[in-house]
């Protein structure tokens, strides 16, 4: 009979009965079938399964990540380039999240559309309600961009259960800190787009709705967010003011938050640029406020050549970690990688497939500082894209580049041809930027694997659309194991809630 | 230095309309020395092309913003190199009082690089040092140049005072194309039109595909208001369109 002494060494007493179909197996398979690398993993991971045992205790902190537009072929493909830039074949590797023990497929439609945007499908997760497109954080009793509608609508979210039991806050994000999936953490809102007063109504403002820059800083739930760390500094200054890296405010009111934000919040803190960001003692600050863009911060592949320097989602991520987890009652963090999203309209697989990475490290360097006994980790996407990866390129092929077949003698030499005679990559979109009125572009001598190639597209389209398959939600921690099989989006929030005992609802 | 590419916007700025054909042989403009104007000042240049393609555009010049605008379609092309390495683009659209502003990512994601010294002198600054210098023309300080790159014969009336061509005309299979300067634009006039198209409701490139409720955009998503295929400011591989591709 065959042992495998590395799989007998990881059981316990308490996998008795997994060892037993173990050792019944490897009586009736052959050598080269149980003592293959293949076969030991597979056994391994069963049986770290089965050792597993379920933190059902109460979680103090949650970190909830979201890689906006990170459907499943993004990962997969991240994953492969991530492995690929290591050296290796790529197809091996693991996104730090992917080694989670929990995950489940969420179901990402809005109340009113089959593809959603950010706005509806983050609004399920942080309120625990599906609502329309383009609204944040009010029930679809509203109607979109109408002020007076939503009053009364508006939804409770995590983040603000979470600052009404004493817990500290905060929200990160490669975007804009008003855009959608940050905005909905704190935000209440029937437009997604009024972001600054200036984008708003008159029935908005005469019916005294507030932009969402505004009700970061001045309608801040409980007492303020404790970290809000993003791009979109414009909305948050006046328009007679041209900030340090050239561009100019947004607001019409003339309130200048950035300001209020020091004023409003004790022992407060605003930084725009890296040298800032990294002089932050955490120690002595509890109301950190960082702005690194007008706009959208860069994407990760272009971030080095900022004018006034930016910090990684990762370095984010750790420093709000250190500020949140001063506070002895714990923590709600939602960490954005927001230009995933981005770099799929954009129809550029390579800029997406970086900043997903980004967002790998972020989680990283959040396993890297919390407790798991007491913090429940939470990494999801708000929606896909029309992203595939498509032919039968052999194990290994550059994940950017044109598709070889393994069976091909001259791999480097002799891509696949289709139908039209062409090669083509193994990454592309169904709509796009990408994509050509008439024949295809011969690729031959095209290097494909170049940061601003784009991604070959069927439908040609100014700018490549969401998608609507399921998202994949992975989770560790107290309450992880919530997450099973299939679910709606908004059950993502009432996992968040029973674990951490928000008191949004009894179970 | 990617010259050919403001030509191409130039193109593409043009192919959103249909022109009447407007055959007055007009003069090159002199621009008077008491404007004493400066590379450095507010101004624009109208320009009128001729022979086989027709058409109106307007360079306007404030510090360091370059726009070309179509007055027929209303639809401008913005550039902003007061961070030089860090440029910003605009697309115009007057009729619909919109606008698209595109960051230095989204340049990137495009694939559209650009010279602000290309930009600044009508896509002649690097031409101009593959033709020939033939001597004076006939207007103050302006100089003839003349050559073939690329299978292209090319002539320029270069005005020094400007930094841009009064005159140039492009060549290619016995068809002539010709952009003459028709009228200097006063400083008064491009603050005014600069001023208004930054009142306009904006929208980031980047944010376009998650607005697609919104008409305008749903138009430019679908029907590619925006750079794709053939009007694309690069090509089908994601390169930049060079001379070759001007058609
Ligand atoms: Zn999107």
């Amino acid at each position: 009979m065959k042992t495998l002494p590395h799989v007998l060494a990881a059981l316990t007493a308490a996998v008795a009965t997994a060892l037993v179909s173990q050792t019944a197996n490897a009586a009736v398979l052959p050598d080269y079938q149980t003592q293959s690398g293949w076969f030991t993993a597979g056994a391994d991971a069963v049986a770290a399964k089965v050792a597993q045992v379920r933190n059902t205790a109460g979680a103090k902190n949650v970190i909830l990540f979201v890689g906006d537009g990170m459907g499943v072929s993004t990962l997969t493909a991240a994953r492969i380039y991530q492995g690929q830039a290591a050296g290796n074949t790529g197809e091996e590797n693991r996104l730090s999240f992917e080694t989670f023990p929990y995950s489940a497929l969420a179901k990402t439609y809005s109340v009113n559309q089959q593809t959603p945007d950010s706005a509806p499908t983050m609004t399920a997760m942080i309120t625990g309600v599906k609502t329309e497109d383009g609204m944040l954080s009010v029930s679809a009793d509203s109607i979109r961009g109408n002020c007076l509608s939503s009053k009364g609508n508006e939804l409770k979210t995590t983040l603000e259960l979470a600052e009404n039991l004493g817990k500290s806050t905060g929200i990160i994000s490669t975007a804009r800190l008003t855009h959608a999936t940050p905005a909905a953490t704190y935000a209440h809102s029937p437009e997604r787009n009024w972001e600054a007063d200036s984008d708003m109504t008159t029935e908005a403002i005469n019916n005294g709705c507030h932009d969402i820059a505004y009700q970061m800083v001045m309608d801040a739930p409980g007492d303020g967010l404790e970290v809000a760390l993003g791009g979109g500094r414009s909305y948050f200054l006046p328009n007679t003011v041209t900030d340090g890296e050239g561009s100019r405010g947004r607001r019409a009111d003339g309130n200048d938050l950035t300001a209020k934000w020091s004023e409003n919040f004790s022992n407060a803190a605003y930084v725009w640029n890296q040298e800032q960001f990294d002089a932050i003692d955490t120690a002595n600050v509890d109301h950190l406020l960082g702005l690194f863009q007008g706009s959208h911060m860069q994407y990760e592949a272009d971030r080095a050549d900022d004018v006034g320097g930016e910090p990684s989602l990762a370095e984010m991520t750790s420093k709000a970690i250190d500020l949140l987890a001063k506070n002895d009652q714990g923590y709600f963090l939602m960490v954005e990688g927001g230009r995933i999203d981005h770099a799929h309209h954009a129809g550029n697989a390579s800029r997406a497939l970086q900043d997903t990475v980004a967002l790998s490290d972020a989680v990283q360097a959040a396993m890297d500082k919390v407790d798991l006994s007491d913090t429940l980790i939470i990494v999801t996407a708000d929606h896909s894209h029309t992203f595939t990866i498509a032919g039968y390129p052999a194990r290994g092929n550059p994940i950017l580049g044109l598709v070889h077949a393994p069976e091909d003698e001259a791999i480097a030499a002799a891509p696949t041809r289709a139908g039209d005679g062409m090669p083509y990559t193994t990454l592309g979109y169904a709509n796009g930027p990408g994509a050509k009125n008439g024949a295809r572009a011969d690729l031959t001598a095209v290097d494909t694997t170049d940061v601003e190639f784009l991604q070959q597209a069927q439908v040609p389209m100014s700018s490549e659309t969401h998608a609507a398959e399921d998202v994949a939600i992975y989770a560790t921690g107290p309450g992880a194991y919530l997450f099973q099989g299939s679910v709606e989006q908004n059950v993502i929030f009432h996992v968040i809630n029973q674990a951490a005992a928000l008191g949004g609802t009894k179970y | 230095m990617k010259f050919s590419h403001s030509i191409c916007a130039l193109f593409t700025l043009l192919s959103c309309s249909t022109f009447a054909a407007n055959d007055t042989q007009s003069l090159p403009v002199c621009p008077t020395t008491s404007h004493q104007l400066s590379h450095n000042d507010t101004f624009g240049v109208q320009y009128q092309l001729s022979g086989a393609q027709h058409g109106t555009l307007q360079l306007l010049r404030s510090q360091a913003q370059t726009a070309y605008y179509n007055p027929e379609n209303g639809v401008a092309e913005w550039w902003n190199f007061a961070i030089a390495d860090h440029p910003s683009f605009i697309r115009v659209f007057a009729k619909h009082q919109r606008r698209i502003d595109y960051y230095t990512g989204d340049l990137r994601t495009l694939n559209i690089k650009v010279s602000q010294a290309e930009m600044e002198s009508f896509a002649t600054a690097q031409l101009l040092k593959q033709l020939s210098h033939k001597g004076p023309a006939t207007c103050d300080g302006s100089q003839v140049y003349e050559g073939d790159v690329k299978q292209m014969h090319y002539r320029v009336i270069w005005s020094d005072e400007l930094g841009l061509p009064l005159e140039l005309s492009i060549t290619h299979n016995g068809q002539t194309k010709q952009w003459q300067a028709q009228k200097l634009i006063p400083a008064n006039e491009v603050e005014l039109t600069l001023s208004r198209w930054q009142q306009f409701s904006d929208t980031d490139y980047a944010d376009i595909g998650d607005n697609e409720t919104d008409p305008f955009l749903a138009q430019m998503i679908n029907q590619g208001f925006v750079e794709h295929s053939e009007h694309a400011v690069y090509d089908s591989k994601g390169k930049p369109m060079h001379g070759e591709h001007i058609h």
